[in-house]
């Protein structure tokens, strides 16, 4: 929630003329209260791996060349078995852009270019988040995302550094 | 510059050696692999395929077929699988059906079969190298020329991906190394070099040099490198590629033409650029191409040819995007208007076969996340890229100015 009020004042702050200090707050309130009335089910995505991963934290570049399959071996030197969604699914756009930010077609021109010239093999696709989470709990070496933490038992939760 | 090499092993003694090597390392790793778990196996076995159909219709050309009727011949089909051995050797393999009616010809091929070694990888670096049939992977858009939903159009521009020259530019029976490095301060980094040798069929021979040439002609190991920068979380990519390669041809006993060798570089320097709405590529390439022989036994010509695109995608909708492109050639950069080869060719050339230009606009649609539908108009200008390539025909391609359409759908797993 602070991180909404954050965003809140940066935005009423660049459409509001910054004499107009009085006119700001009431706005900033009047934002406020609507959230807290009527709260959005915002959910963030986490980055989730194998409970038996070493990694806890990845930088965003990290990360990215891991769904990329530029890196394809934990710091340790086993092999990372990458878990994705389709790349229409909302949960996967949702991360590509969150956590990756890229675009989720700039990981399927990287996968499709691996996977149909030979050069390497595309992350493992699976239908539903709960299949995913399962892979990601069955897999050695797997990494995944998910949304709803309450989900989140016998994995790794990564934490991601900017 | 890069410079032919002659390899002591003759190129056929190669592919045996190759293929054998290929065949003797798989059964060893898979010996090894059937000690792995069934769960494991699963994740090892990766296949994937398309399957992609449309129609198509070139009028005042021969491009697609003699009659310039509606066709059906725009298919493609593939299927390919991968296995990972073992923690450090992948077997893959590919094989694909295409009809593109005049532009080369039908039928099934192995599209690639190859072993990887993953020779060498930390966080940063990566090393691998690839033992068999290998795709080029040099140019934007070369390895996936032929996988409809993973190239940009139907019909690509044929400054680069000549289609006359398909079988030949998609790569060859050889190997390739690529190295990638990654780091936060420089970006990610790719280098690719691959040595290979293409066999060329009759019918492949005959969209080259045209049916009146009646002998063989043999492609040389070839070299290729290229290397591509994307810097630090940029939408921007830039990348530069390099061809050295050789042909000879050994004319029939009765024959029309000569014995003659075929000299062919080609430089390629791209860009591209990928928004959440907008995406621009660009290519520019150079190529010199230099013949001995084949017209007459001293014919000598030393060429050097130039083209480009730009092109530009606009993502109107989630799931909706129209595409144009404007692309041009010059077969001799030093004439660029094709009336010094008319000229000199004494009524056997015509003036636009010194050049050929193409403006494009495209649509895309998404049914879903592996289905599409794409379509897209080209109004060309010049016939210089039409088959065959080595002696244009001044019957088949007499207009300057002709046009294309294909509609395409596609399904991919």
């Amino acid at each position: 929630m602070s991180d909404i009020c954050r965003w809140l004042n940066v935005v009423i702050s660049s459409y509001v003329n910054y004499k107009d200090e009085i006119i700001k707050t009431i706005l900033f309130k009047i934002a406020v209260l609507f959230l807290l009335l009527f709260p959005p089910q915002v959910y963030a995505i986490h980055v989730i791996s194998n409970i038996t991963a070493e990694t806890k934290s990845l930088s965003v570049a990290q990360l990215r060349r891991i769904y990329s399959m530029r890196q394809v071996h934990w710091k340790n030197g086993s092999p990372i078995v990458v878990y994705v969604l389709a790349s229409k699914n909302p949960l996967h756009q949702k991360f590509c852009k969150q956590q990756l930010r890229l675009f989720p077609y700039q990981l399927d021109r990287i996968w499709h270019k691996l996977t149909f010239s030979g050069y390497g093999v595309a992350p493992i696709e699976v239908a539903t988040q709960q299949a995913l989470i399962e892979a990601v709990k069955s897999t050695k070496g797997a990494i995944g995302y998910m949304e709803n933490l309450s989900e989140a038992s016998d994995v790794n939760i990564i934490k991601i550094d900017n | 510059m890069l410079t032919s090499l002659k390899l002591i092993i003759r190129p056929s003694t190669l592919s045996n050696y190759i293929v054998g090597t290929l065949c003797s390392l798989c059964i060893a790793c898979s010996l090894n692999a059937a000690e792995s778990s069934n769960e494991e196996n699963s994740e090892a076995l990766q296949v994937h395929g398309f399957i992609a159909q449309g129609v198509v219709n070139a009028h005042n050309s021969n491009y697609i077929n003699a009659d310039e009727s509606l066709s059906l011949e725009l298919t493609e089909v593939g299927i390919n699988a991968s296995y990972q051995l073992n923690e450090d050797f992948r077997l893959a393999g590919q094989a694909v059906y295409l009809n593109g009616g005049n532009r080369y010809h039908a039928g099934p091929r192995i599209d690639y079969l190859l072993l990887e070694w993953d020779a060498f990888h930390n966080e940063a670096w990566r090393a691998s190298f690839y033992l068999g049939r290998v795709k080029n992977n040099h140019w934007l858009y070369s390895a996936t020329r032929d996988i409809p939903f993973a190239r940009p159009t139907i019909i690509l521009p044929q400054s680069i991906y000549l289609d006359g020259f398909r079988d030949l530019g998609m790569g060859g029976d050889g190997g390739a190394i690529k190295i990638s490095y990654s780091d936060d301060d420089f970006g990610e980094i790719d280098f690719n070099f691959s040595r290979g040798k293409s066999a060329i069929s009759d019918e492949q021979s005959e969209v080259v040099i045209g049916k009146f040439a009646l002998g063989n002609l043999d492609h040389d190991l070839d070299m290729q490198a290229s290397v591509y920068w994307r810097p630090t979380f940029s939408q921007w990519r830039f990348g530069f590629s390099a061809l050295d390669s050789s042909f000879a041809y050994d004319r029939a006993q009765v024959d029309n033409y000569f014995d003659s060798e075929f000299e062919f570089q080609f430089y390629t320097v791209n860009a591209l650029y990928e928004g959440e709405f907008w995406q621009l590529s660009a290519e520019i390439a150079q190529q010199r191409y230099v013949t001995d022989g084949f017209y007459f036994p001293e014919f000598h010509r030393d060429n050097i040819a130039q083209g480009y695109y730009l092109q530009a995608s606009y993502k109107v909708t989630k799931n909706l995007s129209v595409l144009t492109r404007h692309e041009r050639f010059y077969a001799n950069k030093d004439d660029k208007n094709g009336s010094e080869l008319a000229e000199i060719s004494g009524g056997s050339a015509l003036s636009h076969f010194g050049f050929q230009n193409d403006n494009m606009l495209g649509l895309s649609y998404d049914f879903s996340s592996n289905f599409r539908i794409n379509a897209e108009y080209h109004w060309m200008q010049g016939t210089a890229r039409l088959s065959p390539i080595v002696q244009s025909d001044p019957i088949a391609n007499a207009n300057k100015n002709w046009q294309v359409w294909a509609v395409q759908f596609m399904y991919w797993f």
